[in-house]
């Protein structure tokens, strides 16, 4: 088994425990994701997952450890996601297929990439922002590993993706019951 | 007491935001000296000077012989010349294509003829060893370099043929034994839409330029630059106005270049042309004159050679659909071409010969590999001669 199979099961399986552990069950949240972890593990799903999306980004496995390890709130605020939702179409599009240039090639010589998280990192330093300043250090350090042959594969995947969305779909029906709750107060 | 604690956690925290400081540095340092070496890229000589040249010509002949069957239906052959100097080919067969028992074969042509196919790569063997989801496998490249003979192939995950990925093995003893297959990693979306039908051309770094195209959302002709060891170290994209797929590539000289391209798009079709000027790194579309080929192209393969004596032979199907394969010649680098010979041709309805592959062998002798019937794999080999017009 290489490294990056090695990772991308590993990877999988707990982000399938991190999924299990949003489920509302009070105080046995982390016991529920640990032994969902262990099903994905020794079940099936671990591979499953990882032979239809490949490794996950070190960002998503990140986020899915934090929350099995039950420090809340998550790093992955609604302004974050909504951020990484506008994105995605001007990468995943033209990355498919979409027009001439293709912004993933640019994650295989990443000379300008790397130079543009230094401002970052200096950034998410300014705002005190620990989490994501150490997820994007192992995202690097998992693509110096050699786990990524392509730094975006590194920083964000398809999954993470469909976890901003989830996060805009809840954002938004709870924009949407706050909306109904004031309109029967109002009345 | 929270009044207490409060300087303690505060500097707890200052300690690790200051610890994820260094570490980002520490891993933006490793990521910079990880990123793969690629010096600007220039194409190798050719290995050896083929004794068939201009001043000693082999005489005109002409010899064709079917592969044995693998299986019932058998697609997209690929020639190379293995380091022991025996002529191989690799193609798919199955059941019919797209079906899960298709397997990779390679046959070996020896003084007793083309020998027993040995599968390869099949489904189950593809999708344990680089673990992902495996539907069905598709074309094979086979190229030889030095005492490695390196295999591509398709594999499909999800879906139809834009869902595919490329698998890379190796082998050391000529094709005795191979290496389990890796994934070559091309795109963010679940890596789907790469695929292979050509072969590459070495690059002076010891790595190569492997002609590649996608077919998700768009279809164009894609170049992907290999290290040594197969891994994908930079990738361009030949975009052009009309959907193309399956570049077949001749180098010109040290940096110019000239891909040929199937005409995916609808309607009577025309050989696509893209070049580039620097070995690769950008690619334009058209010819020198910036337009594409005058020649038909059926939405069908083509391939590409640059002869021993410096003019290109093309083989393809012309406006007769697949019943007809035709070879042509250039003898100004692709700008005007001949028809010089059909290879083959039947009038009956189910005649399909396609999906050629070229090769130049070591004695000079050129040789030409195509689906016949999509019931086989037909060989032949012929010289400069008897492209001429000379009778064998």
């Amino acid at each position: 088994m290489t490294l990056t199979a090695a990772y991308g099961l590993l990877a999988h399986g707990l982000i399938f425990g991190a999924f299990a552990a949003l489920l509302p069950l009070g105080e046995f949240r982390p016991r529920v994701g640990l032994a969902a972890t262990t099903i994905a593990l020794i079940g099936g799903i671990a591979p499953a997952l990882h032979g239809v999306f490949g490794p996950p980004s070190p960002t998503l496995l990140l986020l899915a450890l934090l929350q099995l390890a039950n420090r809340t709130p998550s790093p992955l605020t609604w302004p974050i996601a909504r951020g990484l939702l506008l994105f995605a179409p001007w990468f995943y599009l033209p990355a498919l297929g979409a027009g001439g240039f293709d912004p993933y090639a640019l994650g295989y010589q990443p000379w300008p990439l790397l130079a543009a998280l230094a401002p970052v990192a200096a950034v998410l330093y300014w705002k005190r922002q620990t989490q994501w300043l150490g997820i994007l250090a192992v995202d690097l350090a998992s693509y110096a590993a050699g786990i990524h042959a392509n730094l975006w594969d590194a920083l964000f995947d398809p999954l993470l993706l469909l976890l901003a969305f989830g996060l805009g779909c809840r954002q938004a029906y709870i924009a949407f019951r706050l909306r109904q709750l004031t309109a029967k107060t109002g009345s | 007491m929270s009044n207490a604690h409060a300087p303690a956690a505060c500097g707890r925290s200052q300690l690790l935001l200051r610890l994820a400081a260094v570490a980002f540095v520490g891993a933006l340092a490793g990521a910079f000296w990880r990123i793969p070496p690629a010096p600007a890229p220039a194409f190798a000589p050719p290995a050896y000077t083929p004794p068939g040249t201009a001043s000693t010509p082999l005489p005109a002949f002409f010899a064709s012989a079917q592969l044995p069957q693998a299986a019932a239906s058998a697609h997209a052959a690929t020639l190379t010349t293995l380091p022991d100097g025996r002529l191989a080919a690799a193609w798919f067969a199955g059941s019919r294509e797209g079906a899960a028992d298709v397997t990779i074969w390679l046959s070996r042509l020896d003084k007793q003829g083309w020998s027993k196919p040995q599968a390869l790569a099949n489904r189950e063997s593809t999708a344990g060893a680089v673990f992902t989801n495996i539907r069905k496998l598709g074309n094979p490249v086979l190229f030889t370099d030095g005492q490695r003979v390196h295999l591509w192939f398709v594999s499909v995950a999800l879906g139809g043929w834009a869902g595919s990925s490329i698998n890379h093995m190796v082998s050391d003893d000529s094709g005795e034994t191979w290496s389990k297959p890796t994934k070559l990693v091309t795109s963010p979306f679940l890596n789907i839409s790469t695929l292979v039908r050509t072969p590459p051309l070495p690059l002076a770094d010891g790595g190569y330029g492997l002609p590649a195209y996608h077919e998700f959302v768009a279809k164009h002709g894609e170049w992907l630059r290999l290290d040594r060891d197969g891994r994908v170290i930079d990738k361009t994209r030949m975009a052009h106005p009309v959907r193309s797929l399956q570049p077949a590539v001749v180098a010109l000289d040290e940096k110019r270049a000239l891909a040929l391209l199937r005409d995916a798009g609808p309607g009577p079709g025309r050989i696509r042309v893209a070049t580039s000027n620097d070995a690769g790194l950008t690619w334009e579309t058209g010819g020198a004159a910036g337009e594409d080929l005058p020649l038909p192209n059926p939405n069908a393969s083509v391939a590409l050679l640059r002869l021993a004596s410096g003019r290109l032979l093309l083989a393809g199907n012309g406006d007769d659909g697949r019943t007809h394969l035709h070879l042509w010649l250039s003898a100004d680098e692709g700008k005007s071409w001949t028809l010089a010979r059909t290879a083959e041709s039947a009038p009956d309805g189910g005649a399909e010969f396609s999906y050629p592959a070229l090769l130049l062998g070591a004695d000079g002798r050129i040789h030409l590999a195509y689906t016949w019937r999509r019931q086989g794999i037909k060989h032949a080999s012929f010289s400069e001669a008897w492209l001429d017009g000379g009778q064998p």
